[in-house]
């Protein structure tokens, strides 16, 4: 297990703050240049996000899903691996767990909400599972792959719902029956926000613990440090790298089922808006930090949720959100390289 | 075969052509980064980029030619955040580059809302009447554009630039092994900001014609991961400008296959046979890997960056 100095935290710390104000300019810049008072817009925008319970309740529906895909690119990433693909997890555990409704449906009972979660988890997994192998049998590079698998998984959820899984009642909206209530996952403080939720933020604790105290961990730590050390130790970069991609996937498919079943009610086309790209931010701003991913995605998902208010009532679009998301991973990349040149050329 | 059947086949080399020159583009502009040692997954965002400020520039101005040269010049702007992060300040390139797209995609969605529905005019055929007698010909050459043979043109330039001339050898030795180049006295970080610069002039050009002359519509997000198979395209054609071509066109020929069993009322559902495009890629990426002795033809300066993983 790697010990962090303090000076290592501090300076952490340092970077993050310097990354967070630069994030701050960088944005009031980009309201400027599309011709919105750029203090009073991002004002409006964390009031969006936090201001009321309502709003605070939508931001937090939106975290859900963006911290089941960031476990899902922080699993792999323990490993050395970028993966990019729960996208198309989200969207294969949404189909998976929505097959297994359609099929439970006509017995009902206690067992449907948990059988649409593993369905969900099972189909996330697959998609990572797929990857996994091909990276460890062939060597083919994880990125491409999951990148290419997310337009597949997107492209399966519209042939179904387009196609045979469509319910006529809809006239003509493509879209499978809903939910039945039994499915669902209960709803907390009476809002939109679901024990999806809690499964995840748990989910991040226990990893966290894994990561940090566990045999399994540690060996992915040495593993990422150096794989011919790990070999020598016994342990095994081929079967760690598929178990990393489909142990990463039954998040994001978590995030589809969940999606689908508690917000939309039904697994129609855009179940997502990108969380997928979204989670893999969220992973690489948090360090691949399970812990720290939980507060990030909090703060990434009132970004988005700041940004729909944004659209209905200053008539700003909401790809603002996407722009500022994009805005704010190149400042995270490119503050630790300008505090760098700084101390350079101060010699 | 008789004429008829020539005719047959010159309409199907035509719609392959068309649908591949997109491709061609931004296929040689992502090799053409990889062979200055550095990885480029924002071409996406670019090429989404030139997509949309090419159609709206073309939209505009009612001129084609304006219209790419401007999608052009956007993918340009857009990779120097890239060449920026990257080779400017030692950002990671796998970071940097989904950050680039991200952008490319937001900005898009975000100017581009306005341009829905808008009329381009398409680039100019290069057929016509000087091809009378010749109904081979005529059929191939009425239904191409010159963007079509500018793509070979192109490829053919960079190529020759890349294996024949002093330049060339600079980018190829910086790909190659940097610390050696900049032993000889060679500015690695000026070569490799020039080849992600090109990248996405090239990427953007591509867009541009996806946009302006084969669709002739924009549509968000209508690039639809076109970057992201070039870049895996590029490891099917092994860093090599020449290969660029059969690559693409094999693939072109597989999207072209998706239309035509389209328009032939096949009795399945259009989304899957949308999928069957990125199928392939993934298929041939594959198989790249398997048949090719893993890393065969890489740069060697990209190893790192495969290697080097955080």
């Amino acid at each position: 297990m790697r010990v962090i100095g303090q000076s290592q935290q501090a300076e952490r710390a340092l970077t993050a703050l310097l990354s967070a104000f630069a994030f701050i300019l960088v944005a009031m810049g980009f309201f400027a240049f599309i011709g919105e008072p750029p203090f009073q817009t991002l004002l409006a925008m964390v009031t969006y996000a936090v201001g009321d319970s309502y709003s605070l309740s939508e931001s937090l529906v939106k975290t859900t899903p963006i911290l089941f895909c960031a476990l899902a690119a922080i699993i792999p990433a323990r490993l050395g691996l970028i993966s990019v693909g729960a996208e198309g997890q989200l969207y294969i555990g949404a189909l998976v767990g929505t097959f297994v409704m359609l099929l439970a449906v006509p017995y009902g009972g206690w067992l449907l909400m948990p059988g649409i979660l593993i369905g969900g988890a099972v189909g996330g997994a697959i998609w990572g599972w797929l990857p996994g192998v091909l990276r460890a049998r062939f060597q083919v590079n994880e990125t491409i792959t999951t990148l290419l698998l997310n337009y597949i998984a997107v492209l399966l959820v519209s042939a179904a719902v387009y196609g045979p899984w469509k319910d006529l009642a809809n006239l003509g909206w493509p879209a499978t029956i809903a939910f039945p209530d039994a499915s669902v996952l209960p709803f907390m403080f009476g809002t939109r926000v679901h024990a999806g939720l809690l499964i995840a933020v748990v989910a991040a604790l226990s990893l966290q613990v894994l990561f940090r105290y566990s045999r399994w961990g540690q060996g992915l730590d040495v593993l990422k440090g150096n794989a011919r050390v790990g070999r020598m130790m016994g342990l095994d970069f081929q079967r760690q790298a598929i178990i990393v991609m489909a142990f990463g996937g039954v998040f994001a498919g978590l995030a589809g089922i969940t999606e689908a079943s508690a917000i939309q009610g039904r697994l129609q086309p855009g179940i997502s808006v990108g969380y997928g790209l979204t989670g893999f931010l969220v992973a690489w701003l948090a360090g691949h930090n399970a812990l720290l991913a939980i507060p990030v995605s909090f703060l990434i998902g009132g970004l988005i949720a700041a940004g729909d208010t944004l659209q209905l009532f200053n008539k700003i679009p909401a790809s603002s959100a996407i722009v500022l998301q994009g805005l704010l991973f190149a400042t995270a990349l490119a503050v630790p390289g300008l505090i760098r040149l700084w101390r350079a050329r101060r010699g | 075969m008789d004429e008829a059947a020539w005719i047959l086949v010159a309409g199907w080399v035509a719609a392959i052509l068309r649908s591949a020159t997109p491709l061609l583009f931004v296929t040689l502009g992502e090799t053409l980064s990889q062979r200055v040692g550095i990885i480029n997954l924002g071409i996406e965002g670019e090429m989404l980029a030139g997509a949309c400020f090419g159609f709206a520039v073309a939209a505009t101005t009612g001129s084609p030619t304006l219209g790419l040269l401007a999608g052009g010049g956007a993918g340009l702007l857009l990779s120097s955040v890239h060449a920026g992060l990257c080779v400017g300040l030692g950002a990671n390139q796998f970071g940097s580059g989904l950050a680039v797209w991200m952008i490319g995609l937001g900005i898009t969605s975000f100017f581009g809302r306005s341009f829905v529905g808008a009329q381009v005019d398409a680039a100019g055929s290069i057929g016509g009447s000087w091809l009378e007698g010749m109904p081979v010909l005529a059929q191939l050459l009425d239904n191409l554009s010159w963007t079509a043979p500018l793509a070979f043109l192109t490829i053919a330039v960079a190529a020759a630039m890349l294996y024949r001339t002093r330049p060339g050898l600079a980018w190829r030795t910086v790909g190659e092994a940097p610390d050696a180049a900049r032993a000889a006295g060679l500015s690695v970080a000026r070569i490799q900001v020039s080849g992600v610069l090109v990248a996405g002039f090239l990427a953007g050009l591509g867009g541009a014609v996806l946009s302006v002359d084969y669709t002739q519509t924009w549509a968000q997000e209508m690039t639809k991961g076109r970057g992201l198979v070039a870049v895996g395209l590029v490891i099917v054609a092994r860093w090599n400008p020449w290969l660029v071509p059969p690559v693409v066109l094999a693939f072109g020929a597989a999207e072209a296959a998706v239309l035509r069993l389209q328009a032939g009322g096949l009795e399945v559902s259009s989304h899957l046979l949308a999928i069957l495009p990125y199928v392939v890629a993934l298929a041939v990426v594959i198989a790249a890997y398997i048949f090719s002795h893993r890393d065969g033809g890489m740069p060697q300066g990209l190893k790192g960056v495969f290697a080097a993983r955080s």
